[in-house]
Parts: structure tokens; C-alpha cells; sequence
């Protein structure tokens, strides 16, 4: 089932659909948002999909059925359903930019070859988020935005491009994803070694390369793999296979972490504070001036948000490694097969960065939690009347807004709250431990992760 | 192209050109299901635009749907000549109002929530014209026009005032034939109460009462002919429309009025903001026109919108009425 592409095909067709749908109803219906099938659909029923279950079962599944890259991946492919012959891909590079001895298409510049920009743009779509979250229109331009540098970066770069430097969401789920009880891996390493073909990286008559240029008997985390299945169809030793395991079994050796994904983490933490406080909070004039882009207001908020996000979280974070490093004096040089490779990058800053992966995903569930059942109830009547013009589709037009569990929130945040805890405390000793520090130089790391639960169920609880 | 992929691209265009033309298409047939003219009005804040569009134009006798929707803020929706009332328009949600208009004529509509600082800015005019399209026959002006009467001008405050609340039950109790022009309507709307009782108070067939019996008098007279539920209707306009900027209790210290200018804009020695109307030296030497013009045509300095276009005759002068109340006990 899963080599076969139908199934995939069918749902990115439907979630095609869906984003059509979100895009028309964003240009064209009601301004109001909680009667927009565009802003229900996307910050409410996707989102809390997204962070509820793909995320934390799936890691970064969603990719594989995500509709903003399958326009680019069909043209550069020249087909829907059946491979093209070797699995080559056709870009506007292929055809104009061919140079004698070049490939055709492009790869992506090696400077950007990481999650930086991914991470910019996560910072910037968060400065307008209180717009984006409210205003169908914004919705559908961003999202109209985000498809059509999709499409242009697959005209010129190779597979998929987008989703794995640029797409804002891609970086974050990549990270998160990482928790996920599956995964795609090669079954034995040596079989690899001896097979030059590559075909999971180049393709074959039987399917694409890996879309994110994952070479697989590399592939140590799933920040990079949508578990898309392509190279399940083009391993011709059948080498490779979808794994059910430990969740969060990536997070496992902290040695050689990367500072991109480890500022992810920390903007992720920042942010989710930002919007506790913003969106779900009860200060009005506060939600005001976040929406107001452009007024002397929005920059205060905007310069604060950054601020936040780029200087405070990570240096309070930065301090605490410090802190814990100044505890222990400086680790033993780590021995063992990994010292080598990560030498160059070893950064205590970043490897410590793991805990805020269990304890970021955490937070996030909390918070999606907190406003997802609180405004869930939106999605009958926009289901009904996705544009706000008074259709009644399926009978549910005139359900009333009505928030769910709202008594049992907080007892389903506290415990998954204290579940991103336990684990990241206990990153946080294994990281130590890893790089041969006492346990004791986890304990600031680990009193950064609970100030910012605490801090959480205060904002909560308040 | 292989059969697969075929079928494949073609589920695509159905979705891509499909799903659009479906969800149109819909709002298209819906529209001519009706079976009679739909005409969408966006109801925004008045600072945002208001009713989009103001100003319709229907014909005599033809059936309309209107369809109305918010974007903003709940607004609500009146049309007083042609029987409409909407308590509630919720932002993303659709009102139809289906009506045929009868009689042609002019049909100011306008929003009956608070909904912003501008809220009663919030106007429209349904201009509906013979079953031909007949074009509307000219108004003749209002009475404060064809009376000459400037609103603006600065008006002296009553030389006299009573030292009680003048009551319209005890006036009656006194049992004494007024003049016609105090017991004539058409003749008692251009004279202001202070006139009134001047003249009442220098007949000589008046010279045993007092200067209060004589108040008394004059409060019913001008109470004497406005019909308990039309009274009743003009204090639900007035807390509606007049309320928020001349107060509940009609001393002009409702919220909305606050800081506003008032006719001291036009005379620095007029009060400050919206109008008093417990105030005797000011209501007291104020005809009953000259209150009708206020309220038709508004501004006074305080950027008052007129309400004549939302009252019928009959509210009109129960609203004159009712203001007279504040000085007045029935």
C-alpha cells in the first residue's frame, strides 16, 4: 500500500481541494473569520491536526499530501501517476540553463543548504500572525504566496526544494517530527555500502528520487523525511522500510545537533509564549495592536516579539548552558565513532537544543489544545456556509459557537505539560551525560525547561 | 501520456475548474431560485463604509430580497416606511429580508446597533418608484422652511420659567377654555411654551390663576393631543436613537456626547454639547417647529444625524412630545 502512489495521490487531490476551497473563500467570502471556511479550515481543523496528531504519530507526513508543493512536483515530473523513465525530473533549468556537463536543474545553493530561512520566514508570518489568524484575505494570500514560490523554486531547483529550505511550516514539523513513534530507514546499513546505484537518491524506472534529497543510508532523524514513500518504490534491494519505534528514538544520541534546528526549537518555545499571551489571552488592546500592521503600535509589538524570539529565549537558554558548563568545567573531548564527523559543529548550545523538541511539541499541544477546542465548534456552520452567504450545504449553518471540554482543558495540558517535561529533563541528563558532564550540568537547562511550563499553566491558569 | 495519468489530470482540472464553478454556480442558482431581484448589502461600520450600497432603487408593487451581511460588527437594520426591523446582523452570518414595496416614495433605512462612534452615520435611502419608474414628485420643503426659521440662529432663553414642574393633569383639572391658538395643533407648533403662557398669563379671563395654574396650563396643552402609545413609541426611539448622546434622563450627558461641541460652535454663548432637554430657559422658548427642524435636519454642532427621515409624521411629533416631558408631568 504504501509503494503505491494512488493512495497518496488521492489525498494531496483532496487536501488540493480543500486549499482551493480555502483560497476562494478567503478572496471572496465574509471578512468576518469564524465564518470563513478559510480561516476555520486552516488555523482551527488543520491546525490542530497538524499539531495533534500528524505531527506527534506521523512526524512530517503531512508533507508527502501537503497541495502547495504537488503543482511543482507534477510539472518537474511531467506526469501525475506513472514515473517517468529513470525518474528524471525536468525543470526550466533543464531546458534553458544547461551548461555542457551540468545535470539540467539546479540544486539549491549550498549556503541555504539548512532551515535558516525556514526559520525567518516562521518569525515573519508570526509578526503578522494576529492578521493572518483573523483575516480570511490575508489567509489566502499567503497561502496564494507560498504556492506560487513553490511552483517558481521547482521550475528551477531540483525536487523539492521549497518544502525542505524554504516553507515555514516544513521546518518546525521537520523538527517536531522527529518525536514520532515511525519512521523510514534503511534495513541494513551494509547493503547500502555496497550499492552504488543509489537509486533512493537519483530514482529509477520505478519512482523519483528522494523529493527532499535525502540520501537514505544517511538518514539518521526525520526532520528531512515525509515518509513520501519514493523510496520505499525505488530501492531495488528492498533495503528500506517504514518502522514503528520509540517515539522521539531520534532525539536519542544528542552529539553533532544542528544550530538551525536548534534556534527552530528556541523560536517555536518564544512563539508559543507570543501567542499564548496574544491570541489566547484576554488583553483586547493587545490584540488589537497585533493586528494593526503598519501602526506605530504594531512595530513596538513587532520589535518586542523579536526581541523576544531572537534575543531573549535563546540567550536566557545560551546562559543556562553556560551556567551548566561553568558548573561542570568544560566536557571531555567525546570519543567514539562520532567525534570525528561532529567536531566541526559540536556546540553544547545546540546539542542541549533536543530538549526543546519534546518540550516545544509539548507546549504546542497545550496551546493548540487551549484554542482549538475553545473555537472548534466553528467548523459545523463554515462547513455549511464556507463563504458566509448564507448557504445551509449540510444542515449545520446555525450551530452556535460552543466551546468544547472547556472544563477538561486544563487537565489534558497539565499532564501533556509535564510529559514534555519529564522527557526533555531527561534529554537534558542524557545530553550531559553524552558529553561526558556530570549530571548536575543539566540541572539549568533543565530549570529553563520548567520555568517555561510553569510560566505556561501561569498563562493558562490566569 | 499513459490511460493512468490521464485519469489522473483529469480528476485535477475537475477539482482546479471544477470545485470554483461549482461553489459560483451554486451562489448563481440560489440567486435565481429566488424568483424575484436579490440585492446584496454589506453592512460595515461607518467608518469602514458603511451600508454598501446606501442608496437603492426599487419599483412599486416589484418584490425584492434583500440579503445582508456584516463583515465587522453585529449591526442591525431598520426601514421604518416599509415595515422592516432587524435586531440583528452577526458578522459572517446572512439576513434575507424579503419585501414589496407598495408605494413609492423615499425610504431612509439605517443601522439600530451601536456599532462603532459613528454608528448613527450608518444610513441608507431605498428610493422606490412608480410600478413604471415613474420618477418620485418634489417634496414641498418641511414647516421650519417654509416658516423661515433659522435653526441656528441664537435663541434668548425664556424670560419666564416655572417655579414648579408643570403638570398636564392639574392643567386639565382647572377646567378653562383655551384660546385656539394653544388648542389648535397646526397654530401651537409654532409658538414656543414661553409665548404661550405670556398670553395666557395677560388674558384677564386668566387673572385669578396663578402663575403656576397658568404653567399648568400651557403643559397641557402641548401634552393634550399625543396619544399614550405613541408616547410610548418615542421613548423607545429615544432611548434607541437619542439616548447615548443626550442621556437617558435627556440632560445631555450621555457617553457619546461627550466632548462634543455642541452649539457653542456656532455661539460661544450657548451651552456646550448636545442639547439639555430639562434645561427650561432653552426648551421653553422653543416652538415645536423649531424642535421638528432640529431633528430633520440635524448638525447643531454636534454632527447630529437628522432622524426625520427614519420618523414618520405621527413619530415626529411624539417625539417632540415626549422631549417636552422632561419639563412637562402628564
Amino acid at each position: 500500500m504504501l509503494r503505491g502512489r494512488w493512495l497518496q495521490w488521492g489525498i494531496t487531490v483532496f487536501t488540493l481541494a480543500v486549499f482551493l476551497l480555502v483560497i476562494v473563500t478567503g478572496l471572496f467570502g465574509t471578512p468576518a473569520g469564524n465564518h470563513n471556511f478559510g480561516i476555520v479550515y486552516v488555523w482551527l481543523v488543520w491546525w490542530a491536526l497538524l499539531k495533534l496528531l500528524l505531527v506527534p504519530l506521523m512526524g512530517r507526513f503531512w508533507c508527502s499530501v501537503c497541495p502547495i508543493p504537488a503543482p511543482g512536483d507534477w510539472l518537474q515530473r511531467r506526469a501525475i501517476i506513472t514515473p517517468r523513465p529513470g525518474g528524471k525530473l525536468y525543470t526550466v533549468a533543464t531546458k534553458l540553463l544547461r551548461r555542457p556537463g551540468s545535470a539540467g536543474a539546479r540544486p539549491w545553493p549550498k549556503l541555504l543548504r539548512n532551515i535558516w530561512v525556514q526559520n525567518l520566514g516562521f518569525l515573519s508570518v508570526a509578526l503578522f500572525s494576529a492578521l493572518i489568524l483573523t483575516s480570511p484575505l490575508a489567509t489566502a494570500l499567503i497561502l496564494l504566496g507560498f504556492i506560487l514560490v513553490s511552483l517558481l523554486v521547482s521550475l528551477f531547483f531540483e525536487r523539492r526544494a521549497f518544502c525542505r529550505y524554504l516553507c515555514p511550516i516544513g521546518g518546525f514539523v521537520g523538527v517536531y517530527g522527529q518525536m514520532a513513534p515511525v519512521a523510514v530507514r534503511v534495513k541494513d546499513p551494509a547493503v547500502c555500502a555496497s550499492h552504488t546505484d543509489k537509486a533512493c537518491y537519483v530514482g529509477s524506472d520505478a519512482g523519483y528520487g528522494c523529493p527532499y534529497s535525502n540520501v537514505l543510508q544517511k538518514l539518521e532523524t526525520n526532520t528531512t523525511c515525509s515518509m513520501c514513500g519514493e523510496c520505499l518504490r525505488t530501492c531495488n534491494k528492498d533495503n528500506i522500510a517504514f518502522y514503528v519505534r520509540m517515539p522521539g528514538a531520534d532525539l536519542l544520541d544528542t552529539r553533532g545537533r544542528r544550530l538551525d534546528e536548534a534556534f527552530n526549537g528556541l523560536m517555536m518555545l518564544g512563539a508559543a509564549f507570543i501567542y499564548s499571551v496574544v491570541l489566547i489571552g484576554p488583553d483586547g488592546p493587545l490584540k488589537v495592536t497585533a493586528r494593526a500592521v503598519g501602526t506605530p503600535g504594531w512595530f513596538i509589538y513587532a520589535a518586542a516579539l523579536l526581541a523576544f524570539n531572537l534575543v531573549a529565549v535563546p540567550g536566557l537558554f545560551w546562559l543556562c548552558v553556560r551556567v551548566g558548563q561553568a558548573l561542570t568545567g568544560k566536557p571531555k573531548a567525546v570519543i567514539g565513532q562520532f567525534a570525528a564527523r561532529n567536531r566541526k559543529r559540536e556546540s553544547l548550545f545546540a546539542d542541549y537544543a533536543t530538549v526543546l523538541v519534546p518540550l516545544g511539541l509539548a507546549i504546542w499541544v497545550a496551546f493548540t489544545l487551549s484554542f482549538t477546542l475553545t473555537n472548534l465548534s466553528y467548523a459545523w456552520s463554515a462547513l455549511s456556509d464556507p463563504f458566509g452567504w448564507g448557504w445551509n450545504l449540510f444542515g449545520t449553518a446555525s450551530i452556535a459557537w460552543t466551546p468544547y471540554l472547556s472544563g477538561m482543558i486544563p487537565y489534558l495540558q497539565v499532564p501533556v505539560l509535564l510529559v514534555g517535561l519529564i522527557i526533555a529533563v531527561a534529554l537534558g541528563l542524557r545530553t550531559a551525560h553524552q558529553h561526558q558532564q556530570p549530571s548536575v550540568a543539566a540541572l539549568p537547562v533543565s530549570a529553563f525547561c520548567a520555568l517555561a511550563v510553569v510560566g505556561l499553566l501561569t498563562l493558562y491558569m490566569a | 501520456m499513459k490511460r493512468s495519468d490521464l485519469f489522473a489530470l483529469l480528476i485535477v482540472l475537475i477539482v482546479l475548474l471544477g470545485l470554483p464553478a461549482g461553489l459560483f454556480g451554486y451562489q448563481a442558482l440560489r440567486t435565481q431560485a429566488a424568483g424575484m431581484r436579490v440585492i446584496d448589502i454589506t453592512a460595515r461600520k461607518p467608518e469602514g463604509g458603511g451600508f454598501i450600497p446606501d442608496h437603492l432603487e426599487l419599483r412599486a408593487g416589484q418584490p425584492v430580497r434583500l440579503r445582508i451581511s456584516s463583515p465587522d460588527v453585529v449591526h442591525g437594520l431598520t426601514i421604518p416606511g416599509l415595515g422592516v426591523n432587524v435586531d440583528e446582523i452577526y458578522p459572517g452570518k446572512v439576513v434575507e429580508v424579503d419585501l414589496t414595496p407598495d408605494k413609492p416614495g423615499r425610504y431612509a433605512f439605517a443601522c439600530t446597533r451601536w456599532c462603532g462612534i459613528d454608528h448613527w452615520r450608518m444610513r441608507g435611502v431605498i428610493e422606490v418608484l412608480g410600478a413604471a419608474g415613474e420618477a418620485l414628485p418634489t417634496e414641498p420643503p418641511p414647516l421650519y422652511q417654509r416658516l423661515g426659521i433659522d435653526l441656528d440662529a441664537p435663541t434668548h432663553p425664556a424670560h419666564a420659567t416655572p417655579a414648579a414642574q408643570p403638570s398636564a393633569k392639574e392643567g386639565v383639572a382647572l377646567n378653562v377654555a383655551l384660546p385656539a391658538e394653544v388648542t389648535d395643533a397646526t397654530q401651537r407648533r409654532t409658538l414656543a411654551p414661553v409665548d404661550a403662557f405670556q398670553r395666557l398669563r395677560d388674558d384677564p379671563a386668566n387673572a385669578g390663576l396663578s402663575d403656576d395654574d397658568v404653567w399648568n396650563l400651557v403643559a397641557w396643552a402641548w401634552l393634550k393631543d399625543v396619544k399614550p402609545n405613541a408616547l410610548a413609541r418615542a421613548e423607545t426611539l429615544f432611548a434607541r436613537d437619542c439616548a447615548a448622546c443626550h442621556g437617558l434622563d435627556g440632560k445631555g450627558g450621555g457617553p457619546a456626547g461627550v466632548g462634543l461641541p455642541g452649539m457653542r460652535k456656532m455661539d460661544p454663548t450657548m451651552p456646550k454639547g448636545p442639547a439639555n432637554f430639562t434645561d427650561a430657559g432653552t426648551m421653553l422658548a422653543a416652538s415645536d417647529v423649531l424642535l421638528q427642524g432640529k431633528l430633520l435636519r440635524g448638525g447643531m454642532g454636534t454632527g447630529m444625524p437628522e432622524f426625520g427621515s427614519l420618523y414618520s409624521d405621527e413619530e415626529q411629533w411624539a417625539m417632540i412630545a415626549y422631549l417636552r416631558t422632561f419639563l412637562f408631568r402628564k
